[in-house]
C-alpha cells in the first residue's frame, strides 16, 4: 500500500539524515580525514536520492483530491516528517560546507581540533549506505572538488524546499503527533549491557550514584542470568528423569 | 515545518552579532599546533583512555605567554573561551569557568562552536533531550524535564519526527567505538549546557532580540547623510566644552556618594531579587510603605532631586512642610510637574487653576518668586503650553534646595525617620533554597490595585486642597 511504502522511504531518509549529522559533527576534528569527506559526499548523494523519491511520492498523493480524510491526515503527518528531515539535512549540508572550507585537508600543516575523537566514522557511513563495508575510491583533491558540488547541491535542495512549500498546501501546525511524551523510551531499543557501560563511564561528575547505579544494574543482571541458568538446568534434569522413567 | 527555517526567511530575522568569534576561532586553531600549541594528555576512565585532554593551568600559561599579558588577564580570557563554548570542562560541567589548576578541559568540535549564522534550534534541543531520555532511561534533570514537557507541548506537530530522529541518532551513535561515544556525549552535553543553560550557569551566548536587518552587511551611506554628518560634527566642535578636570571631579563625587547604593557594586539588602528570586527587597521599598529602609532614607539626604523623585520621600517632605506651614512651594512644583506630564487637552484648565491658586496677587497659596519670573510666567499663561511654568518651577526648586531642604535634613521629622528606618538582615540561601525560591515566585501586586490606590490618594489630596468654601464652613459652625 502507498502508506507503507512512504513510511519505509521516510524511515530510510530519517536514518540517512541521522548518520549525516554524526558525520558532520566529526568534521574539523581529529577524526576528520579524506575518508570522512568521501563518506559525507556519498551519504549526501544517497540522502538526495531518497529525498527526491519521497517528494515525488508524497506530492502525487497529496495532490490527489480523492483520498479520504483519515488518509489525508496521515499523509499530512508524513509530509511534516519529510519536511522536518529535509530542513535538518539542509542545515547540516550548509554547515558542512562552512566547516569543510575552514578545515581543508590538502594543506602542509593540518590544524584539526583535538577533540578527543580519534576513531573513524566508517561504521556510521556504512549504516547510512546500508552496506557492510565501505570502499574508498575517491582521489586526493576530494575536499575542494566536493565543495563545489556541495554548493550546487545546496541550491538544489533549497529550490526543492521552496517548490514544496509553494505546491503543497499543508498546515504543519494542524498535524497531531501519534507519539506521546516519553515514547522514545518504549521503542524497542537494545537497552542492554552496552548502554549500561556507557552510562557508568560517561558521568564524569564527582557523583558516585550513576556509576553505582550502573554497576548495581550489572550486578542484578548477572544474578538473574545465573538464577535463570540454574532453573533451566533443573527443568532439564526433571524432564530427563521423567523420560528415563517413562521408557 | 517551522516558521523560522534555514531558508532566506521572508521576515528576515538575524541573530545578534558576537563580534569576537572569528578572532577566538583563530586563537583556538593556533592552540592545536602540535609543536607550539597546548600540550594535551590522556584521560583514563574505567576501561578506556581518551586523548586530548588539557589542564586549566596549561591553557592559562599558554595564553599568558602568547598574548604577553599577566596571568589574571589570561585567566579571564580563558574563562571567556569556556563561556563561549570553544573549550568545555570535564569535571563540574555546569560551571563554565576556567580554573587555574589541574582541572581538565577539552576542545569542542567545530560543529558545536558558537556561530552567528546558526542558532541552536528548539527542534534540535528536543531531539537531544529525547536522546538523553533514552540514555538515562527517563531520569532527566529537573530543568531538562521542564524543557522537555514544554517542547512536547509546543513542538507537538513535529514530535513524531523528533522521536524518530532521536532513536536513529542514538542507534547511529552506537556504531562508533566506545571512547568516541563518550567524547560525543560530553560534547553534545557541553553544547546544550551552553545554549540552554540551567539556573545559575552563565554562558556568553548573546540572547538579545533578533535584528530585522543583517548586521554583517555594510550600509551604503549616501552623500546627503555625509553632508549632515559633517554639519553635526562642525557644530559639535564649536560648542563650549566642560573641562575634563571638572567633569571627572563630578564623576568621582557621584561615585563616592552612590557606590554603596549600586546593586552591582555593593550587596543589596536583604538580597537582590534578580539573583535569589526572593522579592522582600521590592516589598520593603514599595511606594507607600510605612517604614522605609535605611538605604532609602540615606538616599534622600543626597540631594533635593533624590528626595522629590522618590515619592515616599516626597510624602515625608510634605509632612515636614505642613508643620512649617510652607507647603506652597512644593505644591506649586508638583502642579507644574502635572502640567508638564499631563494631557494637552487639560492644559488650559490646569493653567487656570494654577494661576488662581499660586500666582494671582492675593491667591490662597501665593508663592514668592521674583518679579521678572512672575511677569514672564503670567504673560506665558495667556497661551499656555507644556513648559510655560518651567522658569518659575526652576526658581521654586532652587528656593527649596537652598533653604527648606537643609532645614528638613536637620529637622526632627527626618531624624525620627532615620531612627525608625529598617535595616534588614542579608539573606543567606543555600542552593536548595534558591531552587525552592525559583519555583515559588510570587506574581507581585496587580497593577490595577496600585492604580486604584493612586486614584484614591489623588481624590483625597484634591478634596483636601480644594479652596475652603467659607460659607459652607460658617453654616456648619452656625448649625452647631
Amino acid at each position: 500500500m502507498g502508506k507503507e511504502e512512504c513510511k519505509t522511504m521516510l524511515d530510510a531518509l530519517n536514518k540517512v539524515t541521522a548518520c549525516y549529522r554524526h558525520l558532520v559533527i566529526a568534521l574539523g576534528s581529529t577524526s576528520d580525514s579524506q575518508n570522512l569527506r568521501e563518506e559525507l559526499q556519498r551519504t549526501r548523494k544517497k540522502a538526495q536520492e531518497l529525498a527526491v523519491a519521497n517528494r515525488t511520492k508524497l506530492t502525487s498523493v497529496l495532490k490527489d483530491k480523492s483520498i479520504s480524510k483519515e488518509d489525508r491526515a496521515e499523509y499530512e503527518r508524513l509530509w511534516v516528517l519529510f519536511s522536518s528531515s529535509m530542513e535538518l539535512l539542509e542545515v547540516d549540508m550548509k554547515r558542512s560546507l562552512e566547516i569543510g572550507q575552514d578545515f581543508p585537508i590538502k594543506v602542509p600543516t593540518r590544524h584539526f581540533i583535538q577533540t578527543g575523537m580519534t576513531g573513524s566514522t566508517t561504521t556510521v557511513a556504512a549504516r547510512a549506505m546500508s552496506v557492510q563495508n565501505m570502499k574508498y575510491e575517491a582521489d586526493s583533491n576530494i575536499d575542494t572538488a566536493d565543495l563545489r558540488e556541495l554548493r550546487s547541491e545546496i541550491t538544489q535542495v533549497s529550490q526543492m524546499m521552496e517548490e514544496m512549500e509553494m505546491k503543497v498546501q499543508v498546515a504543519p501546525w494542524a498535524v497531531e503527533a501519534k507519539q506521546e511524551a516519553g515514547a522514545e523510551l518504549k521503542s524497542n531499543m537494545s537497552v542492554g549491557n552496552s548502554s549500561v557501560g556507557v552510562i557508568s563511564i560517561c558521568e564524569e561528575e564527582p557523583k558516585e550514584e550513576d556509576g553505582g547505579g550502573g554497576s548495581r544494574d550489572a550486578g542484578i543482571a548477572t544474578i538473574c542470568a545465573v538464577v535463570g541458568f540454574f532453573i533451566i538446568l533443573f527443568v532439564a534434569a526433571v524432564l530427563g528423569y521423567l523420560v528415563i522413567n517413562m521408557s | 515545518m517551522t516558521i523560522r527555517t534555514a531558508r532566506p526567511d521572508r521576515v528576515q530575522h538575524f541573530p545578534p552579532r558576537m563580534h569576537c568569534l572569528k578572532k577566538l576561532e583563530a586563537i583556538v586553531v593556533e592552540m592545536q599546533d602540535l609543536k607550539n600549541g597546548v600540550k594535551g594528555s590522556e584521560q583514563k576512565l574505567n576501561v578506556t583512555t581518551i586523548p586530548h585532554v588539557i589542564a586549566g593551568k596549561d591553557i592559562i600559561a599558554w595564553i599568558a605567554n602568547k598574548m604577553k599579558t599577566p596571568t589574571e588577564e589570561a585567566h579571564v580570557f580563558c574563562t571567556m573561551l569556556v563561556a563561549y563554548g570553544y573549550i568545555y570542562p570535564l569535571q563540574n560541567h555546569k560551571k563554565l569557568v576556567m580554573c587555574n589548576d589541574t582541572s581538565l578541559y577539552r576542545f569542542q568540535t567545530p560543529y558545536f562552536w558558537p556561530t552567528q549564522k546558526w542558532v541552536a534550534e528548539d527542534s534540535d534541543y528536543a531531539i537531544y533531550l529525547a536522546k538523553r531520555n533514552i540514555r538515562k532511561k527517563g531520569m532527566l534533570e529537573p530543568y531538562e524535564q521542564a524543557h522537555y514537557n514544554h517542547l512536547h507541548k509546543w513542538l507537538n506537530h513535529k514530535w513524531d519526527f523528533i522521536v524518530m530522529q532521536a532513536t536513529e541518532q542514538y542507534k547511529a551513535g552506537k556504531e562508533r567505538k566506545k571512547p568516541d561515544r563518550v567524547v560525543f556525549d560530553c560534547q553534545e552535553r557541553a553544547y546544550w549546557i551552553l545554549n540552554r543553560p540551567p539556573r545559575r550557569t552563565h554562558s556568553a551566548i548573546d540572547c538579545s532580540p533578533e535584528h530585522l536587518f543583517d548586521p554583517n552587511t555594510d550600509e551604503k551611506i549616501s552623500f546627503d547623510q555625509y553632508r549632515r554628518m559633517n554639519i553635526f560634527y562642525q557644530q559639535a566642535i564649536m560648542r563650549s566644552k566642560v573641562k575634563s578636570s571638572v567633569s571627572l571631579g563630578a564623576l568621582v563625587k557621584y561615585i563616592t556618594t552612590y557606590k554603596t547604593h549600586d546593586p552591582f557594586l555593593a550587596p543589596c539588602l536583604p538580597s537582590n531579587p534578580w539573583q535569589t528570586d526572593n522579592d522582600s527587597y521590592w516589598n520593603l521599598n514599595t511606594r507607600r510603605v510605612e517604614i522605609p529602609t535605611k538605604m532609602r532614607v540615606e538616599r534622600w539626604s543626597f540631594s533635593l532631586f533624590e528626595l522629590l523623585t522618590d515619592l515616599r520621600g516626597r510624602d515625608d517632605f510634605k509632612v515636614f512642610l505642613k508643620k512649617e506651614f510652607s507647603g506652597e512651594n512644593l505644591a506649586f512644583w508638583e502642579a507644574a510637574e502635572v502640567l508638564k506630564w499631563g494631557t494637552a487637552s487639560s492644559m488650559p484648565s490646569k493653567a487656570e487653576t494654577i494661576f488662581k491658586t499660586f500666582l494671582a496677587p492675593g491667591a490662597p497659596r501665593w508663592i514668592n518668586i521674583d518679579g521678572r519670573t512672575m511677569g514672564l510666567t503670567v504673560k506665558g499663561l495667556d497661551h499656555p503650553h507644556r513648559y510655560v511654568l518651567e522658569a518659575a518651577q526652576t526658581h521654586v526648586f532652587l528656593l527649596m534646595k537652598k533653604d527648606t531642604f537643609f532645614r528638613y535634613l536637620k529637622s526632627p521629622v527626618y531624624k525620627d525617620m532615620q531612627k525608625k528606618a529598617l535595616n534588614p538582615e542579608a539573606h543567606n540561601f543555600s542552593p536548595a533554597q534558591l531552587e525552592q525560591n525559583a519555583q515559588n515566585r510570587s506574581l507581585g501586586i496587580h497593577p490595577i490595585i496600585l492604580w486604584k490606590q493612586e486614584e484614591e490618594e489623588n481624590a483625597k489630596a484634591a478634596a483636601a486642597s480644594a479652596p475652603i468654601d467659607v460659607k459652607a464652613m460658617m453654616s456648619k459652625i452656625d448649625r452647631k
